[in-house]
């Protein structure tokens, strides 16, 4: 059984759709990612799953009970019994760490002992048992997402939203907080949906990952599919670095493309107007290479160097190991290369 | 649900404390014996007398307008932009003709310009002004448009400041670059600021339309004035409507306008976005001459006005004759400034909730609707609160004959103002603080009672202190709804004009000032208590 299934979930704000007919589902104890460039809808779509927007048409259904309907929602927000990461962590500065996570433990009516009993558990969990009475401003950003987490996964929900929580820490921060977050999902199983507009984020994290782009799904996949074979000009784009050229089929295998014909592997196409997807690490400079072009702009990454080579079919991205010149003229060769008809 | 019912029920008391009294009010005027009869506004509309007491309103309310931009606009510069000495202190001082009743100003000033006033006698000796000429220019609608500027230009004064304050910095920083600071200063920081002004202005302007204490001390004859004499000394109700009519009207108009022109302009322009600084003109002459006119409005706004006072009352005495002659408005001004207080933090609290929290389209409308209250003048909401409440009926009769009037009064008068505080108050706390107690299963009532009034700790005390300060102040409505035995310290002070001599009217208007301003006191202490605590944290 899904955890959470979402069908063809509409969403408009004057007048205007926001998010556009959007279907997708979690299994239980997975992680989804949300993944998508700002003002794309994945809020908006987190927001109707917690109950606190109400969509315009579509269905919500959390472990196989339907949450809401149409522009009805069947189960308030607050008997979803769901956890939630807000972007601001949202922790109450008036409340200690300890009265933070008892909060919602009281809403549910629980006794003072086994009150205790599960504050301490999820301190202990998060590693923050000694900042019990501290109030959050004296904690530093990272311990403030941890219990803003603790906050939310202590009444055992069954569903975990988290809205970019990383989204206000620094890079360094960020990598310990997020592998944080692997272990905690980890070792609780909780079912759980998280949006970011950061791809290293849903790629580390996430078992499921859907690419949203203007209110729409681009694609649903897993992390390798995603990268390695996107369904859209978008997620080819979107998703890492990638050169996207313009090709023709001219016949079994073989392509015509702005730097002339060469074999490849159709898919069974003939004549189509297709595109050639490659990256640029599946690129390589070397002396006997296929194609011609001048490099216009070098730039350091951590593995090599980024080049923008102009060639006659417009500019391309390679990453080498190997240093040239801006200007130099050079020859290159595709490595591995897809065609992927969008 | 719990909220909606809530908001729905405090909404519907507002609406009945103050929508429905002036509609009830209006509709009797138009309707009786049977039929509908427009007899009073064709009066009012096609009578000479009543054109000029129209346009005697709108000249008082503008020249007042102008008059506080003059101090206002340059005052608030100085504080927001230039490194001035003595900013605090300046600052602070300001804010007292805001906080004070308007008549102590008033009666101030008549005692200093009147016919045997300091002032008058010194200028009749030294300059050519003959003894009558400056009484008669206190007791003109120029005099009142004076006093009401030094009440009122704090307003103006406070605006531009916190417009100034939250310009983005970045916009001025980037004329900087190619331009001189005045040429910054024309071409980019006022017109940026121009609606934030204009808006001030017509705040002013409203203000100045409906109050009642200083036009009737100065024994101007306008449209407030004429619906309280209409109403008690000639017992005629309906005319007294008819005239509260235009009143309403304009005022209603020109806060409608204020709210559609500000609308999507000043705050998206002035909305500080990721700066840390406003941009001073650090020029020496510019702080001596911030310190030459601050100074001035200081002695002539606030020094003159206080100390006249002090001096008229000459002995301790006199305070102890007020005293004894005001206990009981003394007492009830406490009692009912409380309790008036306290309705109007929990009502100011819901009611601005509804204005800056729910999430509805109609959010602004309501918003607006609440707003445009504040702008009924005071005698019309008094004589519809009368029309609604004299009548036989149990709970009616109860109402008018205690206490509960006068209550109902303060509440209809300031809720506007309390839930305007309020809405800045919780325009503070990111929806997401309630939304995460709401996820985690929590009602409504254990939100707001656990995470939203413990937030506001310090709005509720502002806004209990702020509509206290208000409520010992207000004359308006309280000299028409008042029943026998429960007369406020205004009234008293309104009633002692007529018969005592004018060192106890003094003393009397020194108690006043000193019972407003000691909230304020109050609030600051607490402010400061709350910060340090919160440091601590």
């Amino acid at each position: 059984m899904n955890a959470l299934e979402v069908k063809h979930l509409i969403k408009c704000f004057d007048g205007k759709e926001v998010v556009s007919d959007i279907s997708f589902n979690v299994e239980k104890g997975q992680l989804l990612a949300l993944l998508g460039p700002s003002g794309c809808g994945k809020t908006t779509t987190l927001r109707m799953i917690a109950g606190l927007d109400t969509q315009n048409d579509g269905e919500i259904w959390i472990e196989g009970v339907l949450a809401s309907h149409g522009s009805k929602s069947l189960i308030p927000q607050r008997l979803r019994h769901i956890g939630m990461v807000f972007q601001d962590l949202a922790l109450w500065p008036h409340m200690t760490v300890c009265e933070n996570i008892e909060f919602g433990l009281k809403a549910k009516g629980l006794a003072k002992t086994e009150r205790q009993k599960k504050i301490d558990a999820v301190l202990t969990k998060v590693k923050m048992q000694k900042y019990a009475n501290e109030y959050p401003s004296r904690l530093s950003g990272g311990q403030q997402q941890l219990i803003a987490i603790a906050r939310a996964i202590v009444t055992e929900p069954k569903l975990l939203l988290m809205d970019e929580p990383l989204s206000n820490i620094d890079v360094k921060l960020r990598e310990e907080v997020r592998q944080e977050i692997r272990r905690i999902q980890h070792e609780t199983q909780i079912t759980t949906v998280y949006v970011t507009h950061d791809q290293e984020d849903a790629f580390l994290l996430a078992n499921k990952v859907v690419v949203m782009n203007a209110g729409k799904v681009e694609q649903i996949g897993n992390t390798e599919e995603i990268y390695s074979f996107p369904k859209s000009l978008f997620v080819a784009n979107f998703v890492g670095e990638s050169n996207v050229i313009e090709v023709k089929i001219v016949g079994k295998d073989k392509v015509s493309t702005p730097w002339g014909e060469f074999a490849c592997n159709t898919k069974g196409h003939e004549k189509e107007s297709a595109f050639l997807f490659f990256r640029p690490h599946q690129a390589r400079i070397e002396k006997g290479g296929q194609f011609d072009g001048v490099i216009v702009n070098r730039n350091f990454v951590i593995d090599g160097y980024m080049y923008r080579i102009s060639t006659s079919g417009g500019e391309i991205k390679v990453q080498d190991l190997a240093k040239y010149e801006v200007g130099q003229s050079v020859k290159f060769s595709i490595k591995k290369m897809e065609v992927l008809f969008f | 649900m719990q909220k909606k019912l809530t908001l729905g029920f405090i909404f519907a008391l507002f609406v009945c404390v103050t929508f429905l009294p002036i509609v009830w009010m209006f509709g009797n005027s138009i309707y009786g014996d049977g039929g509908f009869s427009f007899v009073y506004y064709k009066d009012i509309f096609l009578t000479q007398k009543y054109i000029k007491v129209i346009s005697n309103s709108l000249i008082l309310a503008s020249i007042t307008a102008l008059l506080s931009s003059f101090v206002g606009i340059p005052a608030g510069f100085f504080l927001a932009k230039t490194n001035l000495p003595f900013k605090g202190f300046f600052k602070m001082c300001f804010f007292i003709p805001l906080i004070i009743p308007s008549y102590t100003t008033g009666i101030a000033w008549a005692n200093l310009l009147g016919k045997t006033g300091f002032l008058n006698n010194i200028l009749s000796q030294y300059m050519l002004f003959s003894p009558e000429s400056v009484s008669n220019f206190i007791y003109s609608i120029y005099g009142a448009s004076f006093v009401l500027s030094i009440n009122l230009f704090p307003v103006i004064m406070l605006i531009t400041e916190y417009a100034l304050k939250n310009l983005n910095p970045r916009l001025e920083e980037s004329g900087l670059v190619t331009g001189s600071v005045f040429r910054v200063l024309r071409q980019i920081t006022l017109p940026l600021i121009t609606p934030a002004i204009i808006s001030s202005m017509m705040i002013v302007f409203v203000l100045s339309l409906s109050e009642f204490g200083i036009p009737s001390l100065l024994q101007v004859n306008v449209l407030t004035t004429q619906i309280f004499t209409q109403f008690s000394a000639f017992y005629n109700e309906k005319a007294a409507t008819a005239i509260a009519l235009p009143l309403i009207a304009i005022t209603f108009v020109v806060m409608t306008l204020e709210q559609v022109y500000l609308q999507g302009k000043s705050f998206e322009i002035l909305g500080r976005r990721g700066s840390n600084s406003t941009i001073k003109y650090d020029v020496k002459w510019l702080s001596v001459v911030g310190v030459i006119f601050c100074t001035l409005v200081l002695i002539g706004c606030v020094i003159i006005p206080l100390s006249t006072l002090i001096f008229s009352a000459q002995t301790i005495s006199a305070y102890h004759d007020a005293i004894l002659l005001a206990k009981r408005g003394i007492t009830n001004s406490v009692l009912f400034g409380s309790i008036g207080a306290t309705f109007l933090t929990f009502m100011g609290f819901f009611l601005g909730y509804l204005s800056e929290k729910i999430q509805s389209r109609l959010r602004n409308s309501t918003a607006l609707f609440i707003w445009l209250f504040f702008a009924v003048p005071a005698t019309v909401l008094g004589i519809g609160l009368i029309k609604l409440c004299n009548r036989p009926e149990g709970i009616f009769q109860f109402i008018y004959g205690s206490l509960w009037i006068v209550i109902i009064g303060y509440v209809a008068r300031f809720s506007p103002l309390s839930s305007r505080i309020m809405a800045n108050y919780l325009k503070q706390i990111p929806h997401s603080m309630e939304e995460a107690g709401t996820v985690i299963g929590a009602s409504w009532y254990r939100i707001l009672g656990n995470i939203l009034l413990p937030l506001q700790s310090h709005g509720l005390i502002a806004t209990w202190l702020i509509s206290f300060m208000f409520c010992i102040g207000e004359m308006g409505t309280t000299i028409l709804v008042y029943p026998p035995g429960h007369e406020t310290l205004p009234i008293t002070l309104f009633t002692v004009m007529a018969n005592s001599p004018a060192n106890i009217v003094s003393a009397l208007s020194i108690i006043i000032v000193v019972m407003t301003l000691l909230p304020v006191g109050v609030f600051l202490a607490i402010s400061k208590y709350l910060i340090k605590s919160q440091i601590a944290q």
